[in-house]
């Protein structure tokens, strides 16, 4: 305990330390190196911290007090431990990219505040996800909403950015009215703030309370997640800050709010294994998969790479929220055994996104720092150019497609079995919804492998689409390393699945035998026989066996050949060039035309002709829009309604004292008259 | 555990998989052509082919980059690999121990992934073509392709291919009613997957029709006979599923040679006789056009859902 | 009930349900007809396994029925009359729904109609525990093509599969007893498909077009 405690104090003077030296270090030649290696370092004992918390015993620390009749509550069990693992290993790799990625902005000379910013926030997650007592715990919340509000705007000379930053501060207040309804709850039941108070008594709240404290939470911290149709901020936010910024809101962020809703459902609003709570589990199922399915179909459209990224967060929440209902649900039906699969399945796939969605983020920094440019579109041929980079982009692109051999896979697969499942559940409208929502599950796994063929394959592979990209060059060498730490979390995960399986079974205090890394995960159906049998270090060896095998027969048959380079078929035309590629756009036309009611694309041409001939174009100018249907039928009409009612209320402001006077006068009376009348009663 | 005799028995079976797949492709080339009245090539050709691409050089474009060498390799190796986790004429394999269903389909969704990249890095304006075309095939059957694995693992017993095919040896004559839905859904499935009419005729090169040809227009010399063997690989793989989950009967359950003979000689006429029945299918019907292709996967899906509809009220 | 009769009965719903989806997937007037009297082969074949299971030869004689009048019959009058009219009121104009999501719709309409028998009290029958949801699922099918199509030509389709499943619904539920009743509905079918017939091609050749939609005009705006 005595080690944790003070692993604790270090981890928080390191971070207050970076921002620290940040803010007072106007120099900016030392200021990266001051404000990230505090950082780096201070990750790091965090990895350490949350490892010993998952191993030995939960740590806690009270100070009494700190505001009047408020105490400080720390508390890191280890639900909470799991979520600092994952964002200390984040925020080193970041951290590491960032001493690299800040050169960018050395020029405008705001570095220092970017790295007081920058390690204010990582400290602010920490201390969200360490909190006892939901006094503080919202006090960080906020200071961590406020903090990445600042670190999006960062770039302010651009007026999108601002309007994307002020969309995503309303939508997180938004979010933050509703955790606070739900502690309230909690605290009108219970009197008191802290979060042990909640947990001894909350199995005998009344059962619309409990509903409620859940229905509010999971609306607002399923803002903060990016669920639908309360997502809007994502794709507007992450594209605007800057990269490591936008790694580390989508790797990290995202998932303080799912650990709201782990903490909310499993530990603190009193959940019992009866059906009557199976409905919570079904509603996450829904939003879930609403959420895959929208995510990733904006995603395949999109020609921004960060913004493709950011609906493809919204799309893995999706399937993490999938996984968390299907435990939800298993859970209140008493089949613990597939509500631990299901949860297993679900913070894999949570550990698995932190990891690859850090490392693609950082790699679109990359490109964004060489080529100055998000627009896929102005892209190509980059491989040559980045090879690095590429390579490290490719493997977070096979992660999160979910290809075997690394860690998305293992998470799918998880999830797909737990669907699976679903048939031992007592309930046939059950059964079958369940059996229906893993459709749209499948078509994302789908739509996501397109999104990113055309994510990597327009920036990355064929040929430059503009001539700036001729120029461009590799990125320093700390964005490779952070980058690549990341990667081999990818490889590392995908081998050796148990790595991942034993820290959360550790870490949520799910019973398994002794396990070591190199076992096969096991199913088993109901007349004992395997269900499903999965051992990724086999197949490894089994991959590599074949690949030499092969190579040998090719060698002794095949002899000696030559490889002779020629430019690409061509149809004897001879004038291939840039133009002639595939653009972005054409590359996911299929599937637009297939999805074209969601989407309500339009076209508009326009054409110049020479002359009075109608028959010889000079110009030809095609331009399609597709439309965002959240914001336009949900979100517009709401504004809108909003803004005519503010508009009449503002008649109540006509400026005149007495006007003003009277109001006064009549709360007075009416206040009085209230105070008369009661006492009647 | 299992004894070296079973251990040496699967590692065979995936074998069989790789070196038979050739002459079922050349089976179904020779139905066709017999079908439109020509000759047509040996049934032995395909082998013939391959043999002759691994001896040729290869031209490989200079636009493109490590990507393109490493995608045949990738292809002829996941394939492969999958291969091994398949029971043929055994009902079960012990590879089953480390794989199971979802992870061949997941092996095969690694070697489309790289495919369409490789089409891509060429930039010439067919990967493009081929490539979005497949995005949009691939990403339409997944979920077809979930729904009847579900129908199937859920009335035999498990996405274990050894457990799915014990259970189905041992069924009865009359198939339950889900599996009839399950098998129109895996025909179209099938179809797609492998890129047959009407998905895609994988004999033609003209840009209004290829969609996988279209992806490997680049390749020659020895990457071409890989991604030529792994196409037939795969197609060997889906048809031997469709054989052994729903036409089970004659599969050997034990490691009597007997047993183990009769399985095998009973399993090549099944498939013969699958690979002749699709030929002459893909015989009679004409590539249909691009946006018709989701009404024909609404019908597996659709297929696909009743069949979970009749399992559950059973 | 031995259980092979049973898996026997369960698998000719099944054809029939198939055989039903194959008339909703179709564009064009030639195919649906072919499509519909193949399910009124299937749908005498399932008479007849019924009357088989119950010994009821009377049942045997409606699935005859069925075959002349369904499946040569009521085709063959249509396509004498089709024949007369223009070639563009026999393919598809755009039905309200596109074709791919009607297939899907159906595939719900068929889970639902699963779900509204589980309560039926008729456990005890075999007969009418697998062939009642399979007549309900035709009857919510016809009638949701019935609402999808635009033009009568179509909506005709809709209404033999409506009446196709009707008969099932019947047949199972009352084993034939009330033939004489199977036969007046027959003899009114085929009656109001001729007199249908006659006035669409009245129709077609005074207005020029079968599209539903323009009844719209007669509203008084």
């Amino acid at each position: 305990m005595i080690e944790n405690l003070s692993l604790f104090q270090l981890v928080v003077i390191l971070f207050a330390s970076g921002a620290l030296l940040g803010l007072f270090s106007r120099n900016s030649r030392f200021t990266r190196i001051l404000t990230f290696v505090p950082t780096m370092i201070g990750s790091f004992f965090t990895v350490i911290f949350s490892v010993s918390v998952i191993l030995e015993n939960p740590f806690q620390l009270i100070v009494p007090n700190l505001l009047p009749f408020i105490n400080l509550e720390i508390k890191v069990d280890g639900i909470a431990a799991f979520f600092l693992l994952l964002i200390s290993i984040v925020s080193f790799a970041v951290s590491l990219y960032s001493i690299g990625y800040s050169k960018e902005y050395e020029a405008k000379k705001r570095t220092s505040v970017f790295g007081f910013l920058f390690n204010i926030f990582i400290l602010s997650m920490i201390l969200v996800v360490a909190s006892n007592n939901s006094f503080f715990f919202l006090i960080f919340w906020e200071l961590m909403s406020l903090t990445s509000f600042f670190l999006v705007i960062y770039d302010h000379d651009k007026e999108e950015n601002v309007k994307s930053g002020l969309t995503y501060l309303i939508m997180t207040h938004f979010g933050t009215a509703f955790i606070f309804a739900s502690f309230l709850l909690g605290y009108i039941q219970t009197g008191s703030f802290s979060f042990d108070a909640f947990r001894n008594s909350s199995s005998s709240f009344p059962l619309l309370t409990k509903n409620l404290i859940f229905l509010f939470a999971f609306i607002g911290f399923g803002t903060k997640a990016g669920i639908v149709p309360l997502h809007i901020w994502l794709p507007q936010a992450h594209p605007s800050a800057p990269s490591n910024v936008s790694a580390l809101m989508s790797a990290v962020m995202i998932k303080i709010g799912i650990y709201g809703i782990v903490r909310t459902v499993f530990d603190l609003s009193g959940f019992g294994l009866s059906p009557e709570y199976s409905w919570w589990g079904i509603l996450m199922i829904a939003v879930g998969s609403v959420s895959a399915i929208i995510g990733v179909l904006y995603a395949v459209i999109e020609h921004d790479i960060k913004r493709a990224l950011a609906f493809s967060s919204i799309e893995n929440i999706g399937i993490i929220l999938v996984g968390l209902g299907l435990s939800v649900v298993f859970a209140s039906f008493n089949l613990t055994t597939l509500s631990a699969l299901a949860l297993i399945a679900s913070m894999y796939h949570t550990m698995n996104h932190s990891v690859f969605k850090g490392l693609l983020f950082m790699g679109a920094g990359s490109v964004v720092y060489a080529t100055h440019t998000r627009n896929m579109e102005h892209l190509g041929g980059l491989i040559k150019k980045m090879p690095w980079t590429a390579l490290l982009f490719l493997i977070g692109t096979i992660s999160i497609v979910g290809l075997p051999p690394f860690n998305g896979f293992i998470s799918e697969w998880l999830i797909m079995q737990a669907l699976l499942s679903s048939y031992q559940i007592p309930s046939i409208i059950l059964q079958i919804s369940i059996a229906f929502a893993s459709l749209p599950f499948a078509l994302t796994i789908g739509v996501a492998a397109a999104t990113f063929v055309k994510l990597f394959g327009i920036s990355f592979l064929s040929r430059p689409r503009s001539e700036t990209i001729a120029k461009i060059k590799e990125v320093p060498r700390s964005m490779i390393a952070g980058m690549s730490i990341l990667a081999a979390a990818c490889i590392l995960l995908g081998v050796l699945p148990f790595l991942g399986i034993s820290v959360i079974t550790s870490a949520f205090h799910i019973s398994s035998q002794p396990i070591n890394p190199f076992d096969a995960i096991t199913l088993q159906n109901s007349f004992g026989k395997s269900f499903a049998n999965l051992s990724m270090p086999v197949v490894v060896i089994m991959l590599l066996s074949v690949t030499i095998a092969i190579f040998g027969f090719i060698k002794v048959i095949g002899g000696k050949t030559k490889k002779i380079t020629f430019s690409t078929w061509d149809c004897g035309f001879g004038n291939l060039n840039e133009r002639m590629e595939y653009t972005g756009t054409s590359l996911s036309q299929p599937i637009r035309v297939v999805f074209k009611t969601l989407f309500k694309s339009h076209t508009q041409i326009q054409r110049e002709f020479f002359g009075d001939h109608k028959y010889i174009l000079r110009t030809l100018k095609v331009e399609s829009f597709s439309k965002n249907i959240f914001e336009e039928k949900l979100y517009l009409p709401i504004i809108s309604s909003s803004i005519f009612i503010f508009d009449k209320i503002r008649k109540i402001q006509t400026g005149k004292i007495n006007a003003y006077l009277l109001y006064i006068m009549i709360t007075i009376v009416l206040l009085l008259l209230f105070v008369r009348l009661s006492h009647n009663v | 555990m299992y004894s070296m005799a079973e251990i040496i028995i699967g590692i065979i079976q995936g074998l069989v998989i790789i070196l038979l797949s050739p002459l079922i492709t050349g089976i179904m080339r020779k139905t066709k052509a017999r079908t439109q009245k020509r000759m047509g090539a040996s049934v032995l050709q395909p082998y013939y082919d391959i043999l002759k691409l691994i001896k040729k050089d290869e031209v490989v474009s200079d636009q493109s980059s490590w990507i393109f060498r490493i995608c045949p390799w990738v292809n002829f190796v996941s394939l492969a690999t999958a291969a091994f986790f398949i029971p043929l004429f055994l009902t079960y394999s012990p590879f089953g121990l480390a794989g199971d269903l979802l992870l061949v389909i997941g092996l095969f969704a690694l070697a489309r992934f790289f495919t369409m990249l490789a089409s891509l890095d060429v930039a010439s304006a067919f990967g493009g073509l081929g490539s979005s075309r497949e995005m949009m095939y691939s990403a339409l059957l997944e979920p077809a392709l979930f729904l009847t694995i579900f129908i199937v693992a859920l009335t035999h017993g498990g996405t274990n291919l050894s457990t799915l095919i014990t259970a189905v040896s041992g069924a009865t004559l009359l198939p339950h009613p889900q599996l009839i839905f399950a098998a129109i859904a895996m025909f179209v499935i099938v179809l797609g997957e492998t890129g047959r009419l009407p998905f895609d005729n994988p004999s033609t090169h003209l840009e209004l029709t290829m969609v996988h040809e279209a992806m490997i227009l680049e390749y020659s010399g020895k990457s071409l006979a890989l991604i030529e063997w792994s196409q037939a690989i795969k197609l060997l793989i889906l048809l031997v599923l469709v054989v052994n989950i729903f036409v089970p009967w004659g599969i050997s359950s034990s490691i009597t040679i007997l047993a183990l003979g009769i399985g095998f000689v009973l399993l090549v006429a099944k498939i013969s006789i699958l690979a002749t029945f699709i030929a002459y299918f893909e015989s009679s019907i004409a590539k249909w056009r691009l946006f018709r292709i989701p009404d024909l996967v609404a019908v597996a899906i659709a297929s696909s859902m009743i069949g979970i509809i009749l399992y559950y009220i059973k | 009930m031995e259980s092979t009769q049973l898996s026997i009965l369960t698998i000719s719903g099944s054809i029939l349900i198939i055989a039903t989806f194959s008339v909703v997937a179709r564009r064009g007037f030639m195919d649906w007809l072919n499509a519909y009297r193949h399910q009124s082969i299937v749908l005498a074949g399932v008479t007849a396994i019924i009357g088989y299971i119950t010994g009821i030869w009377e049942i045997y004689i409606a699935a005859a029925l069925t075959l002349i009048v369904k499946s040569i019959i009521i085709p063959k009058v249509l396509t004498q009359v089709t024949k007369r009219l223009e070639i563009e009121f026999k393919t598809e104009t755009n039905p309200y729904v596109s074709l791919r999501t009607s297939v899907i719709i159906s595939a719900l309409l068929v889970g639902l109609s699963y779900f509204l028998t589980q309560q039926i009290p008729f456990r005890s029958d075999p007969v009418v525990n697998v062939l009642l949801p399979v007549s309900m699922a035709q009857f919510f099918i016809g009638l949701f093509v019935l609402v999808n199509r635009r033009t009568v030509l179509s909506q005709v389709v809709g209404l033999l599969i409506i009446e196709n499943g009707l008969f099932l619904f019947t047949m199972v539920l009352t084993h034939g007893v009330s033939l004489i009743i199977e036969i007046g509905i027959f003899v009114d079918i085929l009656v109001g498909i001729v007199i249908s017939s006659i006035l669409l091609f009245r129709m077609s050749r005074t207005f020029d077009s079968l599209d539903v939609t323009n009844i719209e005009n007669l509203r008084d705006d």
